[in-house]
């Protein structure tokens, strides 16, 4: 039986006075990509902010591996977040340094490949992007899909067990968008688990094993893709409206 | 009103004490960047060479011109050097240039740390396993802290010969003289006093302007509105803290 990989019980997140988040819980397996929706303003990118502790929560429990993450300090965080690697939705790249740079980053910082090796290494995940001839560009040289590219291939680069995607095909035109799906797709083949925060639903159908969608605070609607499709739940047929 | 002004103050005061704790424990555990540090001397330090030293070699004019004239009504010209170099090396240079470092190096840092911020690179910083402080507070403070006594005392000699050459050149004053005047004049402390004043100075700059950064929101509108609350802000602590660095020296020193 696969483990779950990740698991949220009873999450609780508020900004002040305003609660975000009254009751979340949910599971991730390995291997698995989930979705999750929800109208604007409903916390999914805090909910997959809080995951890696970029945001603080005021209740319930994280857990990765079966092992409590929510309580850790930033410091005792940094090596979960290489694990769990988070793809922005802005793409979030460094922009006074070159895409090499940005990329090779994370390495300088967390192995002990010498310089070559790290070249050879960027080079090849560039590779699995579609992007080696940008290698020495600017991020200010790229397009907004290029951008979005450099960001997954930076998050992929160490490798990591688990990807939170953060609106991947957000502002993309239709080219772009099935090639960040097919890079997404192939990463899952790799074995990568994954979680889809999206407003596009059939980016989500194609990638997702499991739509999760937020509402009130709280998971509305969970089940597999198929689920989903034959929901007769008004509320999950209004985002299969969309 | 007026509680929740000194509240919020006092809360921007904790804050500080809290990210300059975080700098000290970052500056001395592993790992340090060397090269993040070079790299931020030259943006910081190299890159304010050249009006570091048109501030001095002005000031030193304006002084020389000022009192050489000022004081010739009473005789008091050969007193021109003692005073110009003295003054140079304790205050003027310490202020002017820290002032200029505000303006310029103050509000660069924040500006850039506060676009990094309102773009999520921090976050992104964060989210790759790294701390921000350690890759962009520490190498910009430590930078600020080295570069700045250094510009100072070079401000500091470039009024120094600015002085010299309108004492030469207006005064007739011998050139021997006025060397001598400045070397017996000046000592090991007043330099001292200036790069351990500047030292503060430029720890304050840049660790305000981090935080003002780190504190940046709403786009675009916040990051002016960041650089210019650190121009301000620190400019007022430069200002305000010279008095009391400036009794203690002569306390300590005088």
């Amino acid at each position: 039986m696969t483990e779950n990989i990740l698991e949220v019980k009873n999450l609780v997140k508020r900004f002040d006075e305003k609660v975000v988040h009254r009751d979340i819980s949910f599971f991730l397996k390995t291997g698995e990509t989930i979705g999750l929706l929800g109208n604007s303003g409903t916390g999914k990118s805090v909910l997959l902010r809080s995951l890696i502790g970029l945001e603080q929560i005021e209740g319930g429990e994280i857990l990765f591996h079966q092992q409590r993450i929510d309580h850790l300090s930033e410091q005792q965080l940094y090596p979960i977040r290489t694990k769990i690697s988070y793809s922005f939705q802005n793409a979030a790249l460094f922009d006074s340094i070159s895409v090499y740079e940005n990329i090779a980053y994370p390495l300088f910082e967390h192995s002990r490949l010498t310089e070559d090796e790290i070249k050879v290494k960027v080079r090849n995940i560039l590779k699995t992007v579609n992007l080696e001839q940008a290698i020495d560009l600017m991020p200010s040289d790229l397009s907004g899909g290029m951008q979005k590219r450099v960001g997954l291939a930076r998050s992929m680069v160490l490798s990591p067990e688990i990807m939170l995607y953060d609106e991947p095909t957000a502002g993309l035109d239709p080219v772009n968008i099935e090639m960040v799906l097919d890079i997404m797709n192939r990463f899952k083949k790799q074995g990568l688990s994954g979680i889809l925060v999206t407003h596009d639903i059939p980016a989500a159908k194609k990638i997702c094993d499991r739509i999760l969608i937020l509402k009130d605070g709280m998971i509305g609607f969970t089940g597999t893709v198929e689920e989903f499709e034959n929901s007769k739940d008004p509320f999950v047929q209004s985002f299969l409206g969309q | 009103m007026m509680i929740g002004h000194i509240e919020k103050n006092l809360k921007i005061l904790g804050e500080l004490v809290m990210l300059s704790k975080d700098f000290f424990y970052c500056m001395f555990t592993r790992p340090f960047y060397w090269g993040r540090l070079f790299e931020q001397i030259i943006q910081l330090g190299v890159g304010s060479l050249s009006i570091t030293i048109v501030i001095g070699i002005v000031t030193g004019l304006v002084m020389t011109l000022q009192f050489g004239y000022g004081l010739a009504k009473f005789g008091g010209t050969l007193y021109v050097p003692a005073i110009v170099s003295l003054s140079l090396m304790r205050e003027l240079a310490p202020i002017f240039t820290s002032l200029l470092i505000a303006g310029r190096i103050g509000s660069g840092i924040s500006a850039e740390i506060g676009a990094m911020n309102v773009t999520q690179q921090i976050d992104a910083i964060r989210a790759l396993g790294t701390n921000p402080i350690r890759v962009l507070v520490v190498p910009r403070v430590l930078s600020t802290v080295l570069a700045l006594p250094l510009l100072t005392t070079l401000s500091a000699f470039m009024g120094i010969i600015g002085g010299f050459s309108i004492a030469y050149a207006e005064f007739a004053m011998p050139p021997g003289f006025y060397i001598n005047k400045v070397l017996s004049t000046v000592q090991f402390t007043d330099v001292f006093g200036a790069m351990f004043k500047t030292a503060f100075f430029g720890f304050n700059i840049a660790i305000i302007a981090c935080y003002r950064g780190f504190q940046t929101k709403e786009g675009t509108k916040g990051v002016g509105e960041a650089t210019t609350w650190v121009v301000v802000t620190t400019s007022i602590i430069i200002l305000v803290s010279d008095f009391f660095l400036s009794k203690l020296l002569i306390l300590l020193f005088d």
